[in-house]
Parts: structure tokens; C-alpha cells; sequence
């Protein structure tokens, strides 16, 4: 095991380099730059432009500047944004709880609902409640989450108004009641997909569960069913239920980008497209680094775990 | 291996009819999915109307005329309604639906083929070079795709086909994962040891003997990525990387929709459905597949 | 630009006002006591630059403007009233010298910064100093490069020379906040000051903190030395959507809408809203369209004439801009003195597009696109892409000229990408751009129209249509040289003719922006002279 992660930590490391590497090269070619905001101001000449382009060190070559960029990063040394100055951690820091109350709420809901969905569908097996739930999963994999999004607002803010359009909470009153009820939507919005793919998920596994012998033991004995039930589900299905989280963790930060997108959501998904826009190459390329990161404890998480229930899986 | 045998009602010895690939056990499996079916008629109906449609409509996609603008559905011969400029939303939803269907179609060829390839060679070869392949797919696993696909669309300029090129490069990993574990399993099997013994060369087996039976999860897998193809796209012309104006595909249809919401909201809600349908029919294709074709489920599946 | 002649127009441009501190001189009846309330202005990009020396855009300078103060202040009309100085420098005063070289400025007495130290002198010179320091990311150093031998004379009055006639640095200094020595000084790396996130000012308003993504409040400075503050809190909000922007106006989230202001689908609606003020502005942005001259079909006059016939201007502003802009055919603002009013205007005639492009040799292939000495009239045509009325109106124009035989492709590009090198050294085909012609009020456009300003060519400007004609350049050379105003008047309306004659680009509108604010909202003004519609928040005040 030790050498597994041993293995492992240096793999990860390899890896970052690479998609660090590739994210740097491609987004510092990308033409334009943090500058174009400035072209059409007119009272800034081109010395104005040509000086601030020496002051970001932007006119070092390519891979001088990816090597000053990396070397820092190892150091704790994230950048300082383009646009405010601010250290890119701080930046990020900052949009972190957002996109955190977001995944973190939605998560939850996800569970919750997706447990509720599966258990219910594998115990009443091709009811029509079972039917129902599987196309229901399929079809919200396949609804675009934007979209889902802006119907959401149609329906719920403009057209019947109980609740708001976007942000996070109304200025100036910061009750828990309100953050909730701008939460509401987008939380539900972003587990669209994670509902559908847990509820599938769990009726398997309880399904896997029930026709084991040890359940139909129980059920001789007369043990209640139920309690039975979730016992051996929970502690069967809980490791790979980890795995599978691990393994979200991408499609959660993509489907966060979305979500905050569409309810303008002060988050890190928001911060992304805005310095994507603004060509802030230190916060985008953190945020790069900092999802890949996050991605990699996930991937390592869920083949951990996997490995930790099947034996029979090498960790190689 | 699959020919029916007739048994003849006097008990003489059967006659094999001939083997036709619809009587194969796969496909009759797949007949009993009731929802691949209903995906399949559906997809076609869609691919359908898309390529033909524009045909028997009444009015052209492109033609702009100011004062229809903002018609709601059904006002005269506009069945879906107009655009800000007036073009009628069902002759653009169909348009739209070819570049969108196109580009989801050839993204996933591109993405399976290029997904197979390094599939079948990590997975045949292993060793050092399927390590190294395989930490290749890792590396671009590691990359969310938004941010890959956001930022080389900011970098190339964004046509049809620099679009497919960046959904096909961020979606031939998956493919290539599950092509490489398939390998490594069928690797060790007695038609490919054969081979070697004989001699045939590398490339030899893994096309002709090794390829062919793991066609099942890479069938699978190509029909989710025309589906993840499909939104992929139309996220990013939502976001306005994507598919330019004024060629119109699903996802930009929606861009320019959003700030209409509560003047027009057919605007948004037509493509958003279409792009629903295709989906969903897709994805039921891909599950009665699953099924028919026996393969077993991926984790990361869905 | 001689001595005499500087001072002439620093002369015109400027008024001493002794008795105004104020940033309105109304009387106030209405105004409360103590400020009170809040007031929740809606921008739909975020303010990130919180230092006034640093390079910023135009969303930035609402929070300047609020929580520092400058020198002198711009006014609507063109007059400058002080600020932080005691009166506004003028020969007359001895401010000024007669050449326009030597300047004396006295400061008001008794001015705070936020944290409580004393405002004086060597804050205006270490402010000085501080932009054109070779190692600090400042805004623009045009003009403020030029001042020489700053001399602390006591603490409110402070003096420098000036090493040539710089006529619009009286407008510059409007523009120049100062900021604190006692803060700024003491740090290494002024790029990095914890200044630059919690500002410290001597304005109208105190930072109070920001909420990264989603807005920024500020605080109202009770010691104040000028007029106002009213309110209590002045809240900046980033709503990145205009249509969430508007929605939240409506639904009263927001008191008062900032750039990029209301849509204008939504100004009929706007218009009828109850408790809300709903105005047209006239904004000196000109929206054109830009032809590379350097590209063989728009080197013909007679090319860029019948594009400019075979396009429905008014249909477009008209339909898709629901009549807000101004149709015009200059770049100047139309209230502009130097305004010429005598222009041809524009028509639109798909049959004298064709004739015109017959008559110059190019003739309608099979396709339907006219073709000449093989080269085919086809051409991109690039905008900002998301700006969805741009879009609309390109797409418009791509039909109208088709039938003129002419080939449009619309290609954009996201703003970052267009507006660097593919505009700045002119690789485009044509781009449709607004742009604001003016630097302040003065009508000198050699940056725009000279050919030496092609920096495709190696030159230094922004003549990005590679516009040249020796006339043009010519009368342009004079203008800058000369002070009288009516001569000046006859040069520049004569650029505007020859411009609009050569047609390097084709004018389309200037825009009229769609301003909303509650009605209860008093003092709101729009000032074109400065870029923020937070120009006078100090002034503001909510009726009880």
C-alpha cells in the first residue's frame, strides 16, 4: 500500500507538470492578451501599453516565463492577478466558499434524493415508480444543465417570482433564511446529473444486496427487512459510494461552471470565465492547477477504495 | 456461430438457414429494449427531419425580415416562432440540428478512432509503452475539459471544424480507457496466443483478431460520446466559444435566447428541448447496447 | 505648440471658481442632515483596480471617484471647479505662468485622509512622482512625464514646471487622484501595497470592503470636506448578465443602473416603470465600421461607397436598436463646437450600390458575388463576439449587401483576442467597433486619421484603417498647431468632410445610452466628460 501511493504521489506529480505545461503553453497563445482591455482607451498610448506589458513580465519568452511560473508554484508562490494584484490564492480564496456551499449543498441533496430513488426502485422492482425513475434518470443526464438552469429562472423567478434570479443573497440582508432562498435553485439546477447517476448507482448496488443469501436468511429469521437491508447495503455499497464521489469530482466542478454561469453565482466556476475573459493568465492557470489537483485526489481516492474492496484488483 | 436452425414439423433433419446479422442474439436482445427502440426511432425521426426538413418549409433559415421579429409560435406559417431578426425558428432549429448532429457525429468518430488506437496499442503492447500511453490519458483525464475546450477555442478560431477537433480531443479518453482494459483482458486469450505462435505480426492481431471482440464497449461508448459530443457543444456556443452566427447550431440558439427570457421565451426553451430528445434517444440507444452487446457497466458510465 | 498658445487653450478650458467646493452648487433644501440610506448601483463588470494610478478601465473609476478626491473636477459643461486645490490655477490668479510652464497650486486647508493624518503637499508630490516611477504599473504617464522640479512650497501650495505646453493637463489632473505618501511610501512593491485593496482616500466615501465576485461597499466620510456625502452606503454590485442586471432594476434590487447600462429591448418597458427615472444619454461613442484600406477591393473609393449605400441603417437602428442611437455620418459628438453639420447623408439604395460596382469593372460571377480581375468583393467582417446586437446587425448587413453582389463573412473574435494585435496592427478585413474619438473635448484626431499613426506602417497611433491622404494629414499637422479657435473650427469640420468623403470607415450611429435610477434617487447627472455615471456621488441623495 505504501508503495502504492509512493507510486502514485509521483505519477500525480508527473502528471501536473504535463497538463500544467500544455495549459500555460496554450493559454499564453492565445492572442490578444491581458492588454486588449486597454486598445480602445484612448487616452493610453502605446508606451502606456508596451510599459505595462515589461511590468507583468510579459515580454519574457515562452518557456522562461512557464519555468519562473512553475518553480514559484512549488514554492507556494501562486502569481499575483493581472487584473487587482492579489495574490492568486487569496483570489481563489475568495470564490472558494461559494463554489463550496454550491457543491456541498447539492451533494447533499443529490444523496439524499439519489439514495431515496435507488433504495425505493430496487425494492419495488419494474413498478411503475422503477420505470419511471430509470427514464427519469436517463432523460436528466441528457438535459443540458444551462438550460435546465434557465427554465428553472423562467419558471420559478420570472413567471411565478418565489424565488430570485441569481446571486448569492440580497445586499444587505444576510439571514440564513435568504441565502437559502437563493440557494434553492442552483443547488438543485447543479445535482440535476448527480441524482441521476447516484440513484442508478445505489439500485444496483441494493439490488446486489437483496438477492445475497444472508437477506433471505434474515428474512426467515423475521429480522425486520428494512433494517437488515441498510445495514448491508451501507456497508457494502459505502466504499464504492466513496469511490464513485471520488470519481465525480470533475463532472461537479464543470457542472458548478455552469450553474454558477447561469445564476450568477459569485463562485470559482464565475472567476474562471471572467479571467478567461480578461486573458488573467496567474488566476487561470491556479485554477487550472487547483482542479486538476482536486481531480487527482479524487481519481487516487476511488482507486484506493477500490482496491481496499476488491483484492483482486493490482494496484499497479 | 449464430444460425437458426428450422426444425421441420416431420421431425426430418434441420435445415440452417442461411445467417442474417438481424437474427444475431445480440440484436434480437436488443429488440426486447423497449427504450433502445424508442431512442432509435427517435434519433432517426430527428436526423430525419433535420437533413430534409428545410426543404418543405415555408420560409429559409437565413432569410432576416425585420418586421416578423419576435413572433411567437404558430403566428402565420412560423410554427416555432422568430427570431430577434425575424428568420423563422423552425427552419433555424432544423439547420442547426444538421451542424449539431454533424459535428457530434465526426467528433465521435474522430475521438473513438484516436480513443481505439491508443486503447489497442497500451493495452496489446503494456509494458513500457502502455505506462506511458496510459499516463498520457491521465494527464488529459486530469484536465477539466471545460477548460481545455474553453481555452482552445479562445485559441483557434472557431469554426465547425476546430470545434469537432476540440470535443474530439477532449473526449477520446474515456475510449481509450475502456479499449485498454478490454485488451488486457482478451490479451491473454488462446486466439491471440495462437497468433503469436504463428507469427502474425503485432499490428496484425490487434486489428484483425483482437479488435473485433472488443467492438462491443467501444460501440457502447461511441454512442455516449455523440451524446456528451452534443452537449459539449452546446455548451460551449452557449458560452459563446463555440459555432459563430450566423451558422447556427443548438447550443448558440440558446446564447442569444437567454436575454429574452421573459419577452420570448420560446427562444430558449425549443432548442433546449430538441437538444433533450437527441440525447435522451441517444443515451437509451447506448444503454439497450449495453445490454444487448453484454457489457459489463463502467463506473464512470453515464 | 508654442507657449503662448498652450496657455490660450488652458485658458478656454478652464474657469476659476472660488466660491465652489461644491460638486453641484444647488442649494440644498431636501438634503439631510446626516447621510443616511444607501444607494445600490449595478455594473455588469467588476471593478478590480482599487488604486487610481493603476491601470484600470472604465468600470474602476466609480469607486475613484467616490472614495479619493483630485485636484480639480471636470463639470458637465466643461468647466473646471477645485477639488483638492484651493482655486483652480489661472495666469490671472498666478497659478499659472504666462507661458504655461511654471504652475503654483494652492490646497484647501483642514483636509483629512480616511485615516485621520492631515492632506498636504507632499501627498501631490509623492502622487507625481509615483506615476511616472519606471517600476509602478501606472494608468497613463502622458503629461505627468513632462512635469519637472516639484517643490513642496508648505503644506498647501506646491509648484512645478512643465518642460513643454501641455494644453490638456488641466483635464488630465481632473482625472488624477491623489493618494496618501504615509500609506504608498513605506512600501517596496507599490504594484503589491495592502493599499491597493483597502484604499485610503481623502473622497467622499470610505472603503468599507468588498465582496470578491459580488460587490463592493463604501462607506460614507462624515468629515467630508466638500459637499455631501447623503447617503450612508454606496454599494457597487457586479451583475455580469445584462438581463439579470435589468431584472434586478425592476424588481427594485438595484437603485441605479451602471455600465453597460439598460438594453435597448428594454427601454420601452423601462420607460413605464413606476418609481424609476428612465433617461436617454448621449454617449460620445461612434459605432463604425472599419475597412482595412490596405486590402485591394477597399482600396476604391467607389468599393466603401456602395458598401455604405448597400447597407439599411436606418432599418438597424430603427429594428434592432429600437431607435435609441443617432443615425451620423462624423465622428465627432454631435455637441461638439466643432461639429460639422453639412455633411451628405446617407442613403440607402441597393440599385446605386450595383450601379456604382459596375461602373468600377466589377461584375456579378455566377455566384452572385462580383468578381474583378479575379479577385472576388469577399470579406470578414469582425465584432466583439456576445454582443448580441452587433451580431444582429451584422447578420443583417450580410443580406442586404449579398444583394448588392457583395460577400460578407462574419467571423468574431472574444474581446480579449480582437482587440490586440488583430486591431492594434490592422489584420483584419473590417471590424464593427465603438469608439470614442475624443480625448476630453479637444477635436484633434491625428491619432486616428494621420497616416503616420499606422502601426502596421511603423508608426505610433491608432490609425488601425490604415487611412492615409496627404490632405488630410496635412490640415490635421495645422490643427495641432493652431490656437484659433475659429480657424481651428474650419480645419477640423474640413477633416470631417474629406473623412467622410474617402469613407476609410463607415460611421453608423452614435449611441445613446439608457440610464435608469429610482425616482427617489435626487442630484443623478450624467457628465460625458468623465467615464463613470459615479462621477458626483457625493451629491447624491434619497428624497424621505
Amino acid at each position: 500500500m505504501a508503495r502504492f501511493l509512493f507510486h502514485r504521489f509521483w505519477q500525480s506529480v508527473v502528471l501536473l507538470f504535463i497538463v500544467s505545461l500544455i495549459g500555460f503553453v496554450v493559454l499564453n497563445m492565445i492572442p490578444g492578451g491581458p492588454l486588449s482591455q486597454f486598445a480602445l482607451d484612448a487616452s493610453m498610448t502605446q508606451e502606456d501599453v508596451d510599459r505595462i506589458a515589461r511590468q507583468l513580465g510579459l515580454d519574457r519568452p515562452l518557456l522562461f516565463r512557464y519555468f519562473d511560473w512553475s518553480w514559484k508554484l512549488v514554492q507556494g508562490d501562486w502569481g499575483t492577478s493581472f487584473r487587482d494584484g492579489t495574490p492568486v490564492l487569496h483570489v481563489i480564496g475568495r470564490h472558494l466558499p461559494a463554489t463550496l456551499l454550491l457543491m456541498g449543498t447539492s451533494t447533499v441533496i443529490s444523496f439524499v434524493l439519489g439514495a431515496w430513488i435507488g433504495i425505493r426502485g430496487a425494492t419495488h422492482r419494474y413498478s411503475g415508480f422503477d420505470y419511471a425513475a430509470t427514464i427519469g434518470a436517463m432523460v436528466a443526464l441528457s438535459i443540458p444543465t444551462f438550460w435546465f438552469g434557465l427554465v428553472g429562472i423562467y419558471i420559478f423567478s420570472l413567471k411565478l417570482g418565489w424565488l430570485p434570479a441569481g446571486n448569492m443573497y440580497t445586499i444587505g440582508d444576510q439571514s440564513l433564511l435568504n441565502y437559502l432562498h437563493h440557494l434553492i435553485l442552483p443547488s438543485l439546477v447543479l445535482s440535476l446529473v448527480t441524482v441521476a447517476t447516484w440513484s442508478r448507482y445505489i439500485r444496483t448496488a441494493v439490488l446486489d444486496v437483496i438477492s445475497q443469501d444472508f437477506i433471505k436468511t434474515a428474512r426467515a429469521k423475521g429480522v425486520s427487512e428494512r433494517r437488515v437491508l441498510m445495514r448491508h447495503v451501507v456497508g457494502n455499497a459505502l466504499l464504492p459510494i466513496i469511490a464513485l464521489a471520488g470519481m465525480q469530482v470533475p463532472a461537479l466542478l464543470g457542472g458548478a461552471l455552469v450553474t454558477e454561469t447561469v445564476f450568477t453565482w459569485p463562485g470559482m466556476g464565475r472567476l474562471f470565465l471572467d479571467s478567461l475573459g480578461y486573458s488573467d493568465y496567474p488566476v487561470v492557470m491556479g485554477l487550472l492547477m487547483l482542479s486538476a489537483i482536486l481531480t487527482l485526489i479524487g481519481n487516487l481516492l476511488a482507486d484506493i477504495v477500490i482496491a481496499v474492496v476488491d483484492p483482486r484488483v493490482r494496484l499497479s | 456461430m449464430n444460425s437458426s436452425a428450422v426444425q421441420s414439423r416431420r421431425g426430418t433433419t434441420p435445415v440452417p438457414t442461411p445467417h442474417r446479422w438481424w437474427h444475431g442474439r445480440a440484436v434480437r436482445r436488443f429488440a426486447r429494449h423497449r427504450l433502445a427502440l424508442i431512442g432509435i426511432f427517435m434519433i432517426t425521426a430527428l436526423t430525419l427531419v433535420c437533413a430534409v426538413g428545410p426543404y418543405f418549409l415555408p420560409y429559409d433559415s437565413l432569410f432576416i425580415d425585420l418586421r416578423a421579429r419576435f413572433a411567437p409560435p404558430f403566428s402565420g406559417l412560423h410554427f416555432l416562432g422568430t427570431d430577434p431578426l425575424g428568420r423563422d425558428q423552425a427552419a433555424r432549429l432544423l439547420e442547426a440540428g444538421r451542424i449539431s448532429l454533424l459535428v457530434g457525429l465526426l467528433a465521435m468518430l474522430m475521438s473513438t478512432t484516436l480513443g481505439s488506437a491508443v486503447g489497442l496499442v497500451a493495452g496489446y503492447y503494456g509494458g513500457r509503452v502502455g505506462a506511458v500511453l496510459m499516463r498520457l490519458v491521465d494527464a488529459f483525464l486530469a484536465f477539466p475539459s471545460i477548460f481545455l475546450v474553453l481555452a482552445l477555442a479562445a485559441l483557434l478560431q472557431p469554426s465547425p471544424t476546430m470545434i469537432t477537433v476540440i470535443i474530439a480531443v477532449t473526449s477520446w479518453m474515456e475510449v481509450a480507457r475502456i479499449v485498454e482494459a478490454e485488451v488486457r483482458s482478451v490479451r491473454e486469450r488462446e486466439f491471440v496466443l495462437a497468433g503469436r505462435m504463428l507469427g502474425l505480426r503485432g499490428s496484425h492481431i490487434m486489428f484483425r483478431e483482437i479488435l473485433p471482440n472488443v467492438m462491443g464497449p467501444i460501440i457502447v461508448a461511441a454512442t455516449l460520446t455523440i451524446a456528451r459530443a452534443i452537449l459539449l457543444e452546446a455548451y460551449v456556443s452557449f458560452l459563446g466559444y463555440g459555432i459563430q452566427p450566423p451558422l447556427p447550431s443548438w447550443g448558440n440558439m440558446l446564447n442569444g435566447a437567454q436575454q429574452y427570457l421573459s419577452t420570448a421565451p420560446w427562444l430558449a426553451i425549443v432548442p433546449g428541448l430538441t437538444i433533450t430528445i437527441a440525447v435522451t434517444s441517444l443515451n437509451f440507444i447506448g444503454d439497450g447496447l449495453r445490454d444487448a452487446l453484454d457489457v459489463r457497466g463502467d463506473h464512470t458510465a453515464g | 505648440m508654442t507657449r503662448r498658445s498652450a496657455l490660450k487653450l488652458l485658458g478656454l478650458a478652464g474657469t476659476a471658481s472660488i466660491f465652489a467646493p461644491h460638486l453641484l452648487g444647488k442649494p440644498a433644501f431636501a438634503k439631510p442632515a446626516e447621510p443616511t440610506g444607501r444607494i445600490v448601483v449595478g455594473l455588469s463588470q467588476e471593478p478590480t483596480v482599487f488604486n487610481p494610478l493603476m491601470a484600470k478601465i472604465e468600470v474602476d473609476d466609480g469607486i475613484h471617484f467616490s472614495v479619493f478626491d483630485a485636484l480639480f473636477r471636470v463639470m458637465p459643461d466643461g468647466k473646471f471647479v477645485p477639488n483638492l486645490a484651493a482655486e483652480v490655477p489661472t495666469v490671472e490668479n498666478g497659478g499659472l505662468s504666462q507661458d504655461g510652464l511654471q504652475w503654483r497650486v494652492k490646497l484647501r486647508e483642514g483636509v483629512k485622509w480616511h485615516d485621520g493624518r492631515p492632506f498636504t503637499a507632499e501627498d501631490v508630490k509623492f502622487t507625481l512622482e509615483l506615476i511616472v516611477d519606471p517600476a509602478f504599473r501606472s494608468w497613463r504617464t502622458a503629461g505627468h512625464n513632462l512635469v519637472r522640479d516639484i517643490t513642496v512650497v508648505s503644506p498647501t501650495e506646491i509648484t512645478w514646471r512643465m518642460s513643454q505646453p501641455f494644453a490638456p493637463y488641466m483635464s488630465f489632473l481632473a482625472e488624477t487622484f491623489i493618494v496618501p505618501k504615509h500609506v504608498l511610501e513605506p512600501e517596496s512593491d507599490r504594484n503589491k501595497a495592502a493599499f491597493n485593496q483597502a484604499p485610503i482616500g481623502t473622497g467622499a466615501f470610505k472603503w468599507g470592503r468588498r465582496v470578491a465576485g459580488d460587490h463592493i461597499e463604501l462607506v460614507a466620510n462624515r468629515e467630508y470636506h466638500g459637499e455631501g456625502p447623503y447617503v450612508d452606503r454606496l454599494i457597487f454590485k457586479y451583475i455580469p448578465d445584462l438581463m439579470v442586471l435589468y431584472a434586478q432594476f425592476k424588481s427594485g434590487d438595484i437603485d441605479l443602473v451602471g455600465r453597460q447600462y439598460i438594453t435597448a429591448d428594454n427601454y420601452q418597458e423601462a420607460k413605464t416603470l413606476k418609481g424609476r427615472e428612465t433617461v436617454l444619454q448621449p454617449s460620445p461613442m461612434v459605432e463604425g465600421i472599419y475597412l482595412n484600406q490596405e486590402r485591394p477591393f477597399f482600396k476604391e473609393r467607389a468599393v466603401r461607397e456602395a458598401i455604405y449605400a448597400a447597407i439599411d441603417k436606418k432599418s438597424i437602428i430603427d429594428a434592432l436598436y429600437y431607435g435609441l442611437p443617432e443615425p451620423v455620418e462624423s465622428y465627432m459628438p454631435r455637441g461638439s463646437v466643432y461639429y460639422n453639420h453639412d455633411l451628405p447623408k446617407h442613403e440607402f439604395n441597393i440599385q446605386k450600390a450595383a450601379k456604382l460596382l459596375d461602373e468600377a469593372g466589377w461584375k456579378k460571377g455566377s455566384d452572385g458575388i462580383r468578381v474583378k480581375d479575379g479577385v472576388r468583393l469577399s470579406f470578414n467582417n469582425s465584432t466583439t463576439s456576445g454582443n448580441h446586437l452587433r451580431e444582429q446587425a451584422q447578420q443583417f448587413i450580410q443580406q442586404t449587401l449579398r444583394e448588392a453582389g457583395v460577400e460578407m463573412k462574419i467571423s468574431n473574435l472574444p474581446a480579449a483576442v480582437i482587440w490586440g494585435d488583430f486591431w492594434t496592427l490592422s489584420q483584419f478585413d473590417s471590424v464593427i467597433v465603438g469608439i470614442n474619438y475624443l480625448v476630453g473635448s479637444d477635436p484633434d484626431v491625428y491619432n486616428r486619421f494621420h497616416s503616420g499613426a499606422i502601426r502596421a506602417k511603423g508608426g505610433r497611433g491608432s490609425n488601425t484603417a490604415q487611412y492615409s491622404n496627404p490632405e488630410v494629414d496635412k490640415l490635421l499637422e495645422e490643427g495641432a498647431r493652431t490656437f484659433d479657435q475659429a480657424r481651428r473650427i474650419e480645419i477640423y469640420k474640413q477633416v470631417q468632410a474629406r473623412v467622410r468623403e474617402d469613407l476609410p470607415y463607415l460611421p453608423m450611429f452614435s449611441e445613446n445610452v439608457v440610464r435608469g435610477w429610482k425616482s427617489d434617487i435626487k442630484e443623478v447627472e450624467s457628465n460625458s466628460n468623465t467615464r463613470t455615471e459615479a462621477w458626483n456621488a457625493a451629491a447624491w441623495y434619497r428624497e424621505a
